[in-house]
């Protein structure tokens, strides 16, 4: 069955491109908040949580929609990113390591 | 740098050219998609909204520098949290993480800013402004490479 011609169809492929990059960004989240659960629950299950709605995005746009995505998801992922670096200075300063800062501290 | 690494999308030049000659966002945006004028004229240059493939590869490569951002950061609390500590250096390996971590965090809010300012240019079909990500990225690596090589050549000095 030929592909329909329309003026979209040249942002389907690009939709797509982008829409994987969604999903892989969502997958990159829930892969360091599944690692961080190892050193830290909380701030591990933090991270997972949020992976939900980028992965959400991922999951809501079709085909053109995306070229009108706000920038409210884009936001969502820099807060995130920057959320995750916040939690693991948190877990590098504070953590169980014995040689923790916290610990260094604690023990003079 | 292409966007997102998927080395599919239209190039853009960042210094200088806007895009394709058949898909340029000033030409072919409105033609494509509708022009959708974002802002009165009176208060700066006409903005339409631009190809939405252009729009894509912005979103898509500022998808990947927050990746790049999340790596950053996960290899740093990798490097504080796995790492065996190094012998004869105090702190060596937050030394090392720490400033990986925090180079996540500013790349993420950079890789935001830049998308910003790019989808802008886009917007009034001027060049799209140099980014200081690359430049940023390569430094502080290159800085924290040199750094990590310090402390383990103390370390085993030691």
């Amino acid at each position: 069955m030929p592909a329909p011609a329309g003026p979209q169809r040249p942002v389907t492929d690009p939709a797509d491109r982008t829409r994987l990059a969604w999903t892989r960004t969502a997958v990159g989240f829930a892969a360091i908040g599944g690692a961080m659960l190892k050193v830290s629950p909380v701030a591990g299950g933090v991270v997972l949580l949020l992976s939900l709605p980028i992965w959400l995005i991922a999951r809501r746009t079709s085909g053109a929609d995306l070229a009108a995505s706000s920038p409210r998801g884009l936001r969502l992922v820099t807060v995130t990113v920057v959320i995750v670096a916040v939690a693991a200075l948190i877990v590098a300063f504070f953590g169980r390591s014995p040689d923790s800062l916290g610990q260094l501290l604690r023990g003079r | 740098m292409t966007a997102a690494g998927d080395g599919h999308e239209p190039s853009h030049d960042r210094r200088g050219e806007t895009g394709p000659a058949e898909t340029g966002p000033a030409e072919t945006g409105a033609a494509s998609t509708g022009a959708a004028s974002t802002g009165p004229a009176s208060t700066g240059p006409a903005e339409t909204e631009p190809d939405p493939r252009f729009t894509l590869a912005n979103e898509r490569t500022f998808l990947a520098w927050s990746r790049t951002a999340l790596a950053l950061v996960a290899a740093g609390l990798g490097i504080v949290q796995l790492l065996p500590p190094f012998p004869g250096v105090p702190l060596g390996r937050h030394l090392v993480g720490v400033p990986l971590i925090v180079l996540g965090a500013v790349l993420a809010i950079a890789a935001y800013t830049d998308m910003m300012r790019n989808q802008r240019a886009l917007r009034r079909g001027e060049p799209l402004p140099r980014s200081v990500l690359p430049r940023l990225l390569a430094g502080t690596v290159g800085a924290v490479a040199t750094l990590a090589a310090i402390v383990v050549l103390l370390s085993a000095a030691r």
